[in-house]
């Protein structure tokens, strides 16, 4: 299922989120995002059909606003291209604070895991802590 | 949890962050939260994700949740693609209901409404999947697909420059989302159910795109009495966070969604 699901998501890059013709850099992005994402839908997660992809740099980075529901465990990753050495991601809060979570970092690659307490809106940071401009790409997963 | 991954993710070798990363993040500014990114694909949640949420409350008989069929003859193409957002949301819950004859009843009208609005040919026959899957009782499968499947109709819409369309195919299905569960809330109602219908980003996105529809769409009947009630329905939603709305106002939300959508699945004259 898994297989199946990657497959189409990487090859007919369909989704909705970027409604826009991606660039090289983002495909690649996404390509690392969902090898990191994809290990979450063996956990029973399920990887949601679409994606945030950009350009960020050190010291620039890039916020999307979400909606989520309390009740509901998330795993927000994102991907970047070379350039980026190392990425961050982090969540907060309708008030701008930040949410604890479960964060996982490796080199062009970031994740944190949360189960939020109530429904509504959230905000998602990615940012580069070092290397260079890059391009993005944020998936997310819940179950 | 990650450690159960690490087989799984291939050679990448995960550095846990022991310290959780939010203790050291500053709070946002103002003017971040602001200045965020909104977009169709990821800040607005797909059904099945509310769905999820329900699940947890409590088992649900979905397949009562069903609803007389709506028509697919509208010369409208505003009012058609509200109700293909709505029937792509009666798709989810015929999923959840695992009942193989409304999938494929709903794929029906689904490709019905699609051909008429000139989704492209390549997702049309993608969409005949759907029916594969519901013979062959592959639900996990048929979630995914769905999803897909109406991401790739929106974007088969934004490619034809129809994004207005797309704004409108998303409203539909929210709303009929928001009948099920408010419905399946006010009948079975708890204060954390009421909570999680909690959306105050979602209605005043909705209403954002709605606002910057062109003058051509915005005349349209449909899309005028849906403007008008989604300006309630946004109020309704947006109820502070510690505060979870009492039966009553559920119950009043509940109606104001079923009454838009059915005035939404009217013929205009």
């Amino acid at each position: 299922m898994k297989r199946l699901f990657l497959t189409l998501a990487v090859c007919t890059l369909s989704a909705a989120g970027a409604l826009h013709a991606a660039t090289d850099g983002e495909v690649a992005a996404r390509r690392t995002a969902l090898d990191i994402a994809g290990a979450f839908t063996n956990d029973g997660f399920k990887l949601r059909d679409g994606y945030w992809a950009g350009d960020f740099a050190p010291g620039k980075p890039k916020i999307l606003q979400v909606n989520l529901y309390a009740g509901n465990q998330y795993y927000f990753t994102v991907g970047a291209t070379p350039p980026a050495k190392k990425v961050l991601i982090t969540v907060y809060d309708e008030t701008g604070k930040p949410v604890p979570g479960e964060p996982f970092q490796d080199t062009s690659v970031a994740a944190t895991g949360f189960s939020p307490d109530n429904s509504g809106i959230f905000f998602v940071k990615v940012e580069v802590v070092d290397g260079a401009a890059a391009d993005f790409c944020l998936v997310y997963s819940y179950k | 949890m990650i450690w159960k991954f690490r087989p799984l993710a291939g050679s990448l070798a995960f550095v846990c962050l022991c310290a959780s990363a939010a203790a050291e993040a500053t709070p946002l500014t103002p003017e971040e939260m602001a200045g965020a990114a909104r977009t169709d694909g990821l800040s607005i949640p797909m059904p099945g994700e509310f769905m999820a949420s329900l699940n947890k409350l409590g088992k649900i008989d979905w397949s009562s949740k069903f609803r007389i069929p709506i028509g697919t003859s509208y010369t409208s193409r505003p009012q058609m693609a509200l109700n293909l957002g709505g029937l792509i949301a009666d798709g989810y819950i015929a999923i959840e209901a695992q009942d193989q004859q409304q999938v494929k009843n709903i794929g029906r009208d689904v490709l019905t409404l699609a051909k008429a609005l000139g989704v492209s040919k390549d997702v049309l026959e993608r969409s005949g999947s759907i029916a594969n899957f519901a013979e062959k009782n592959q639900w996990d499968q048929l979630k995914e697909e769905m999803e897909a499947t109406q991401n790739e109709v929106k974007q088969s819409m934004a490619e034809a420059k129809d994004q207005d369309l797309v704004t409108l195919v998303t409203v539909g299905g929210w709303l009929r989302g928001v009948e099920v569960i408010s419905g399946q809330i006010g009948a079975h109602y708890t204060e954390t159910g009421g909570k999680l219908l909690r959306q105050p980003g979602v209605a005043q996105f909705l209403n954002q795109h709605l606002d910057r529809l062109p003058d051509k769409t915005k005349d349209d009947a449909s899309v005028k009495m849906v403007r008008k009630k989604m300006a309630d329905i946004g109020t309704l939603i947006a109820f502070p966070i510690d505060k979870a709305p009492t039966v009553d106002e559920v119950k009043q939300l509940n109606k104001l969604v079923a009454d838009t959508l059915k005035d939404i699945s009217k013929k205009q004259k």
